[in-house]
């Protein structure tokens, strides 16, 4: 478990886990998120991690998309709904988002790095 | 799976299914590999399959009748892919749809699915407005739309 208390997620399509890291969070997701509402298990989930991040004054969330197969449209809502909440925050607030991508993996190449545009300075893709 | 006419001659797939959430995984899966034996940039085959996949899902989740239809082209001596949806639709999406794309196909395709995400972040209604921006981006392909007077959507993308 983490120090924020966040529950992995898990079934037989996606797996999502978070750990602590220096100063944060890393959270790394796998396999496919396709269903049809996404939101449905990710808004509460990233809605955990900007609360907790806030609460414990921590800095930085390492995203690794790195084993995610696929993501649809949806879901890529609930990563900007949540990379947007940023900009709500805050300077003491305020914590960055890095986005760990893949390069073999066609999609994570063209969509992630679009994400970095949503929030200037908020969030690094690496 | 859905009934599947396939000819390896003229480079084409047709597949037709009653609209089931489940079956776009699948669909999807199957492009991938029908496109790995048709073409060799393997990349391109990723963005079409994520094409298709989009275009899929909004026919599942819009289409108002059992008649859901997607055709896949090859052109063998350029590799130019193009995609086809079509499925039937209510006035009031076709409205929406008339409107969303109005909105997504002009202007630079990453400003414009930059400005969709945006706005889908503060969308409740469950709509991300998002997956046909994010293809034209993603793809680089031409969108079309046209839709008949029976009200049938054809949506379809051509990528070079
Ligand atoms: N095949 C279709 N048939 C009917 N309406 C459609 C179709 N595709 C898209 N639409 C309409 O266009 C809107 C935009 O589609 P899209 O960009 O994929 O975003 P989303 O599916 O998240 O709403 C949909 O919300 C829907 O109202
Ligand atoms: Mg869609």
């Amino acid at each position: 478990m983490n120090q924020l208390n966040i529950q992995p997620i898990s079934d037989d399509r996606i797996k999502i886990e978070a750990a602590d890291i220096p100063d944060g969070l890393g959270v790394t997701f796998a396999g496919d998120i396709d269903m049809e509402d996404p939101g449905i298990i990710l808004d509460p989930f990233f809605d955990r991690i900007h609360q907790g991040m806030i609460s414990k004054k921590l800095k930085e969330v390492k995203a690794d998309f790195t084993g995610l197969n696929f993501l649809n449209s949806s879901g890529i809502k609930s990563v900007a709904k949540w990379i947007m909440r940023l900009s709500d925050l805050s300077t003491d607030a305020k914590y960055r988002i890095t986005i760990v991508h893949s390069k073999d993996i066609t999609w994570q190449v063209t969509s992630l790095p679009t994400l970095t545009f949503l929030v200037p300075g908020g969030v690094k893709i690496e | 799976m859905p009934d599947i006419i396939a000819n390896d001659r003229e480079g084409y797939i047709e597949l037709k299914f009653g609209p089931r959430w489940k079956y776009i995984a699948c669909v999807r899966g199957f492009i991938q590999n029908f496109l790995a034996i048709s073409i060799v940039d393997q990349t391109k085959a990723d963005k079409i399959a994520l094409a298709a996949s989009e275009l899929l899902e909004n026919a599942v989740k819009y289409a108002s009748r059992d008649d859901t239809h997607i055709l896949i082209r090859v052109a063998p001596a350029t590799e130019k892919i193009s995609i086809l949806v079509e499925n039937s639709a209510t006035p009031q999406s076709i409205t929406t749809l008339r409107e969303v794309f109005q909105k997504i196909i002009k202007g630079d395709p990453l400003q414009v699915y930059v400005a969709q995400m945006k706005e889908a972040a503060v969308r409740n209604d469950g709509k991300s407005y998002l997956g046909l921006a994010r293809i034209r981006y993603e793809t680089g392909g031409e969108l079309t739309l046209n839709i008949t007077e029976s009200n049938v959507v054809k949506l379809a993308i051509d990528i070079e």
